[in-house]
């Protein structure tokens, strides 16, 4: 066992990066400490970097449209233009949406009405069933009755 | 926390004792001063990094991370052993980031142990047949193994800190590290045995 420790702290031993990973390094450093971004280089970590930064300059270079001293009325007016349009537009979506909604209702309450009438219907079948063999019943009875009035007469 | 402060403040006597010239500069802002810091301690952090991705180029790029971690961070380190002990937990966090991203991206993390390549460094120059031999399957074993044990493993050969000390840096359970050094130690040995023959 200890020699297998030993072939494996000389197996994972230190090893120096290449000569010129100091120099690198402080370059970065250096980039960052003038107040700028850190360069882009091709690895894993700053091609992360640059994707997660795609949004926010998007975003940034939009804003920076609306602080440019050439915009002038017309630009003011086709943002007007736009946003007026993009209201009646989703006023209009939320009309049709609410039409639809409520044809569905509609259609749901007919479909409701049609199952209360099958049921009624199917409780009337069964209540007439019923009233026939209730009177078999009592006929039955009756004719009981009347046979024993008979005996007990004779 | 208790015990962490006191590891790395009682890392080796001589150690904390060493004077901090470079690091309290380098706190100032001195340049070369932090250069100084890099070339001290910059074999440890990229061996680790090696030790756990086994790509040269990968690791350097995690270094450097590493690095410019610390350069952000500098005035939160309070003295030598304490920089060792925050290069070491970062090395190892930015390693199981790096890793889990690969992961996330569908890449290859784990080096399949049939079909991997050990690739050619000046590093891996054969001083001598058998021993290059052994090292390389070495590395490639250890390269291996699941996240935690390659860097338990890494921390307790590359290192050489107790098991206590690779509990602290890897914020892990005692026996937890324990565990894992046993389980790998029996892993690696029964697959370089196989590989190289049981004269080993």
């Amino acid at each position: 066992m200890k020699h297998f420790d030993d072939e494996l702290k000389n197996a994972l031993r230190r090893e120096e990066p290449s000569a010129d990973f100091t120099a690198r390094l402080l370059a970065r450093v250096a980039q960052e400490k003038e107040g700028g971004r850190e360069p882009v280089k091709e690895g894993w970590s700053e091609r992360t970097s640059e994707k997660q930064n795609g949004a926010t300059n998007w975003l940034r270079k939009l804003g920076a449209v609306f602080t440019l001293p050439q915009m002038n009325w017309v630009t003011a007016g086709a943002v007007a233009t736009l946003l007026i349009a993009s209201v009646i537009g989703v006023n209009r979506y939320r009309q049709h949406q609410f039409e639809l909604q409520r044809q569905a209702e509609i259609a749901a309450e007919a479909e409701g009405q049609r199952a209360k009438e099958q049921v009624m219907f199917a409780m009337r079948i069964a209540s007439a069933k019923l009233n026939v063999a209730q009177k078999k019943v009592k006929n039955t009875l009756q004719r009981d009755d009347d046979q024993q009035a008979v005996h007990q007469q004779n | 926390m208790q015990r962490a402060t006191t590891l790395r403040h009682s890392e080796t006597a001589t150690e904390s004792a060493m004077p901090n010239d470079a690091l309290s500069r380098a706190k100032q802002g001195d340049q070369t001063a932090f250069a100084e810091l890099v070339r001290e301690h910059q074999s440890m952090v990229y061996s680790m990094a090696r030790n756990f991705v086994r790509d040269g180029a990968i690791a350097e790029d995690l270094a450097q991370e590493v690095f410019l971690h610390l350069f952000r961070n500098l005035a939160a380190i309070e003295t030598p052993a304490h920089l060792k002990f925050w290069l070491r937990k970062v090395t190892g966090h930015r390693c199981i980031d790096f890793s889990r991203r690969q992961k996330s991206q569908g890449g290859k993390v784990s080096v399949s142990l049939d079909e991997a390549p050990e690739p050619v460094s000046i590093f891996d120059t054969p001083d001598s047949q058998p021993d290059w031999m052994l090292r390389s399957t070495i590395r490639r074993f250890v390269a291996a193994l699941p996240e935690k044990p390659r860097l338990v493993v890494t921390l307790r050969y590359q290192e050489d800190l107790d098991p206590m000390e690779i509990a602290e840096v890897l914020e892990m359970p005692l026996n937890t590290v324990k565990s894992h050094l046993r389980r790998s130690l029996a892993i690696l040995k029964e697959k370089v045995t196989r590989s190289l023959g049981s004269e080993f």
